[in-house]
């Protein structure tokens, strides 16, 4: 920590604000929890899975900590370029052979590369930049135009549906919600944000009588409304989360306790995307009710970070990475309660995975760098 | 709206979607927690089961006929199998076992995440091959199971059945039942199937990376009953093979027609018989041509050879299911309810004397309702017989005589002096027009044609003109469908009339038994794994009123049937003892395209009869000299003669 708050003096000198002691303190806590819940869940099948999320953690705050002492303003920048990188991994992920029946990696040898990870990130700079006034001009316009909300509409299209074809239905899902909740913080009028919501659902309809959706995607969306469907088959996932976050009860039973349902690894995929059950068993509903209270802690501090950006552009960023974060932590925490339907969407910090990490403490470097440059240097003409 | 304003709204959405997280986790966890808890621990046992060998099934004479016999067979235990290996399995499997990957692919998919089912049996050889390389191959075992054998190979195999795998239906029924697992699906193996199939084991365990880390006390199976049947091994053998050189019989002298200019529709295949002890409704022997190997359907049938054996409705038990008109066997049940129910001849007839009618081929009807006459004519047997009385009637099978004995009722019923049914009735309580109640499979009720039924019929066919007609059209012109004539081929077994060949054997059993009506059954009983015996159950005998006289007289001349009568050629060399046995012949008008049905009904011995025979070649030709001479050979062996060939007898009714 000494080399980091060095660095920051003598990266830059921000006057008087100081890291958002609360983000990062909310971030550290889950990391190292999931630390312990990955180490948990693997211990059993003999897997390097912790060792593993342990590199994936370090490098995930180094890389917070040298974003948070960037300018995010320079990231207008670097925009074009890391979009094109981001698109040449999205397109390069279907050279590659399928795990699981699913193209979203890029072997890189000592890790899976998942781009659609980043793209998340990328998607949120691209939106904050365009709905941000970006010349005198547009300053103090409240409204968004209609052709601003349909270049909003092109950019989140074509990482999304590359994303669906890989096919990660989840992750497209969450490119929308964060479109949909970023052009509401813009400025989009009620008519805009209805329309946007009647295509969605034109959308949903479509699909559904088109039979667009695979057959496993139907089952998992019906197992929700009927979970003693074929419990030995697609409803499988959903019961056995549901008896290893029931059976944790109101205190647990007990972090690495034996006979558990999730040491029995009944649940599937319990390190990455079911890593929540693996909680809520073993520090029950404490435990899982102050995770939850944790992933509130830091989406609070992203909204209060976009209160208090000194620009459009960082509030908008911190909005988004807002709506990202909510959008992983419903849906996932969701699908192991049984609200939602089974997606490959995992919970930021406590799954295993190191692309996912490595986003969202990146993610959280650029919410702290706004939060860093709130205050406008005097005679600053504030771009908002 | 203001960009606060809007943050705020988003915070306060972000709240409601982790509000209803926070409720639901309590839920999940508190309000339900101990429940949901007890739920996971139980589930987290896994039940293997094991299935009981079938019981034995022996003959009356404790010969074995089915077993069961340890097989190896392939079982996969999906609990044992982690995901990435599941495609290399099945490949590996396949091949090994030989059956083909997508249909182990589909079978893999059903047995449900936990699953475990048997992949097929194997060889020895095999087995031994995958026990050595078990450590390749992840949720494979090898696992003794239960198969059937059948000793006897086609031998009875309408009465012991065979095994297939459950419809939809069945495990409806059934809930118990494994898909996987073949039931009785024909004969006693289904009728007992409940007895048979005993009660599985079970071991139940838990398993953690796919190994076994506790496990309760294990369940043993406990193998199914046996059953012992009343049917004599060595008995059926003679009735088969006495059926399949009658079927040879009927086909060379269809050929001798044939080549003497007569007409023959149909090359003779099919044929039943029925050995019935009179006594105790034992059935002896029950044999149906042309039979299957119930071995066949133990591994699977493929396609082509059940097509094949359905084509020649091997699998139908004829004796049972095949539906003939009884034709003048019947004869004996009219001769019982005319002496018993004295029933009159019709007044003022020609050809009517007393107790004695004119069998010269005609019957002369002068009671229709414009008072002219008409001369029905016994096409098939224009024999002039003379003056026969009721014993040459039976003994030389005469039609007028029976005709009259119908017109007879028929006028009395129109008098208001006789009851309309009354050949009917004793059809009914002897045993026609309704299952017998045997412990098989596919029982026919038969018909018996009334003129309620008629009515109904013609009904039906007013109601449902598309449908095929029972009734030709110009009857439903008619105030009452049902004809005077419809009662004269009643009582000849003609007309409408169907039964089957065990229903015939039965009707004789009563006849000549004194009127003691049973089930009958081919299963004597049944014993369990340890021994205890359990008699078969069978309803309370019905006895019903035939006066010592007329049986006896019925005896008397069903003997002279044989010693003289239509039977007489075919049991010329009988041997030793012929004197004692009586019989009936029957020749069955079939449809146009049909030849007739052959039928012989055999008693012995007369003066204490203990045992029916009947014999029906489907499409055999004449009664007398087909059917006979295979009842012959049969009741040479009951008797404990030499049974010899079974040659031509002479062509009758």
């Amino acid at each position: 920590m000494a080399v980091l708050s060095r660095l920051r003096e003598v990266a830059v000198d921000r006057g008087r604000n100081k890291s958002d002691r609360i983000l990062f303190g909310t971030m550290f806590a889950l990391s190292a929890l999931g630390l312990l819940m990955v180490y948990s869940a693997t211990r059993s099948s003999g897997s390097v899975g912790m060792e593993r999320q342990m590199i994936f953690v370090a490098a995930g705050l180094t890389v917070y900590a040298i974003i948070s002492n960037i300018d995010y303003r320079e990231l207008k920048n670097l925009i074009p370029i890391v979009s094109v990188a981001v698109l040449i991994a999205l397109f390069a992920v279907y050279l590659f052979d399928p795990i699981n029946g699913a193209r979203r990696w890029v072997p890189l040898g000592f890790f899976n590369l998942q781009p659609a990870e980043f793209a998340k990130v990328v998607v949120i700079l691209l939106l904050a930049a365009l709905l941000s006034p970006s010349n005198r001009d547009e300053i103090g316009q409240r409204q968004l135009s209609w052709p601003t909300v349909f270049r909003a509409l092109l950019i989140v299209a074509l990482p999304a549906v590359l994303v669906l074809f890989e096919p990660d239905l989840g992750t497209t899902l969450v490119f929308g919600f964060i479109l949909f909740v970023m052009l509401f913080v813009a400025g989009a009028t009620w008519r805009q944000m209805l329309a946007l919501t009647a295509a969605a659902a034109l959308g949903v309809v479509v699909t559904l009588q088109r039979g667009w959706l695979e057959g496993y995607q139907l089952d998992r969306i019906r197992v929700l409304f009927n979970p003693a469907i074929d419990p030995q088959g697609i409803g499988y996932n959903i019961q056995q989360s549901r008896y290893a976050v029931g059976s944790g009860q109101l205190f647990g039973r007990g972090l690495f306790a034996e006979g558990t349902q999730t040491s029995f690894e009944y649940v599937p995929e319990q390190e990455t995307d079911f890593i929540f059950t693996a909680v809520a068993e073993q520090l029950g509903f404490v435990g899982g009710i102050l995770v939850v209270a944790a992933f509130a802690v830091i989406i609070w501090r992203l909204l209060v970070i976009a209160a208090n950006a000194r620009d459009r552009f960082g509030a908008l960023i911190a909005s988004g990475l807002a709506a990202m974060m909510v959008f992983h932590v419903f849906v996932n925490v969701g699908m192991t309660i049984g609200i939602m339907p089974v997606t490959g969407i995992p919970l930021p910090f406590l799954s295993a995975g190191g692309s996912f990490y490595l986003a969202m403490t990146l993610s959280l470097g650029v919410a702290n760098s706004v939060w860093l440059l709130r205050t406008p240097v005097p005679g600053e003409n504030q771009l908002t | 709206m203001k960009f606060a304003l809007r943050l705020t709204t988003l915070g306060a959405i972000f709240i409601a979607m982790f509000s209803v997280i926070g409720l639901r986790l309590w839920f999940i966890q508190v309000a339900e927690g101990p429940q949901i808890a007890r739920a996971a621990e139980e589930a987290t046992w896994v039940g293997k089961t094991s299935h009981a060998a079938r019981g034995d099934i022996y003959d009356r004479n404790g010969t074995l006929l089915a077993t069961s016999r340890m097989v190896p067979a392939v079982m996969i235990d999906r609990t044992f199998v982690q995901p990435e290996q599941r495609d290399i399995l099945i490949q590996e499997v396949s091949s090994i076992v030989g059956v083909d990957p997508l249909e182990l692919d589909a079978m893999y998919e059903e047995a449900g995440i936990n699953g475990r089912f048997q992949v097929g049996t194997v060889s020895n050889e095999t087995a031994y091959a995958i026990n050595e390389s078990l450590d390749e191959l992840p949720g494979v075992e090898v696992a003794k199971v239960p198969e059937r054998v059948y000793l006897s190979g086609p031998t009875m195999a309408h009465v012991i059945g065979h095994l297939g795998l459950p419809e939809e239906a069945d495990l409806a029924e059934r809930p118990e039942l494994d898909r996987n697992v073949r039931i009785g699906k024909l004969g006693v193996e289904r009728v007992y199937d409940e007895v048979l199939q005993g009660t599985g084991g079970s071991v139940e365990y838990r398993v953690r990376r796919s190994e076994i880390i506790e496990q309760r006390p294990p369940v043993n199976p406990v193998t199914g009953s046996s059953i012992v049947l009343n049917l004599d091994l060595a008995l059926q053998e003679q009735v088969e093979l006495a059926l399949e050189s009658g079927v040879a019989l009927s086909n060379e002298v269809k050929e001798e027609e044939r080549s003497n200019g007569e007409e023959v529709f149909n090359e003779t295949q099919r044929a039943a018989a029925v050995v019935l002890d009179v006594n105790t409704f034992d059935v002896l022997a029950l044999a149906s041509f042309p039979d299957f190997d119930p071995q066949l359907f133990v591994a699977g049938i493929d396609e082509t050879t059940f097509d094949g054996l359905n084509e020649t409705k091997a699998f139908n038990n004829l004796a049972v299911s095949g539906l003939y008109p009884p034709a003048s066997t019947f004869k004996a049940i009219t001769y019982t309810a005319k002496l018993e129910e004295n029933l009159p001849f019709p007044p003022d007839v020609e050809g009517v004397d007393g107790d004695l009618i004119h069998c010269d081929g005609t019957l002369v009807l002068d009671q229709l309702a414009d008072g002219s006459a008409q001369v029905k004519r016994d096409w098939y047997d224009p024999r002039n017989l003379g003056w026969l009385d009721i014993h040459g009637a039976l003994e030389n099978s005469c039609n007028i005589y029976f005709w009259n004995v119908a017109l007879g009722t028929y006028v009395a019923y129109q008098q208001g002096t006789a009851k309309e049914n009354i050949l009917q009735d004793w059809a009914t309580r002897v045993g026609y027009g309704h299952e017998t109640g045997i412990d098989l499979t596919s029982e026919a009720p038969g018909i018996i044609p009334t003129r309620g039924l008629f009515e109904d019929w013609k009904t039906y066919q007013l109601e449902n003109p598309d449908e095929p007609p029972r009734l030709e059209p110009a009857r439903l012109e008619l105030a009452s469908p049902w004809l005077g004539g419809d009662l004269m081929d009643f009582a000849i077994g003609q007309g409408a009339f169907t039964a089957t060949p065990l229903q015939v054997a039965t009707s004789y059993a009563v006849l000549v038994n004194g009127g003691t009506v049973m089930e009958p059954r081919v299963v004597k009983e049944t014993i369990d794994s340890e021994g205890n015996v359990t008699p078969v159950e069978r309803s309370a005998p019905v006895t019903i009123d035939i006066d010592p006289a007329t049986r006896a007289s019925l005896l008397a001349d069903l003997g002279r049937v044989v010693n003289g009568g239509t039977a007489a050629a075919a049991f010329n060399d009988f041997g030793e003892g012929v004197e004692n046995v009586g019989g009936k012949t029957g020749t069955a008008q079939a449809s146009a395209t049909q030849d007739n049905h052959a039928w012989f009904v055999g008693v012995t011995p007369i003066d204490n009869p203990r045992y029916v025979v009947a014999i029906l070649i489907d499409e055999g030709g004449s009664g007398g000299q087909v059917a006979a001479p295979v009842a012959r050979h049969i009741m040479q062996y009951l008797t404990g003669n030499e049974p010899t060939p079974i040659v031509e007898g002479e062509e009758a009714d």
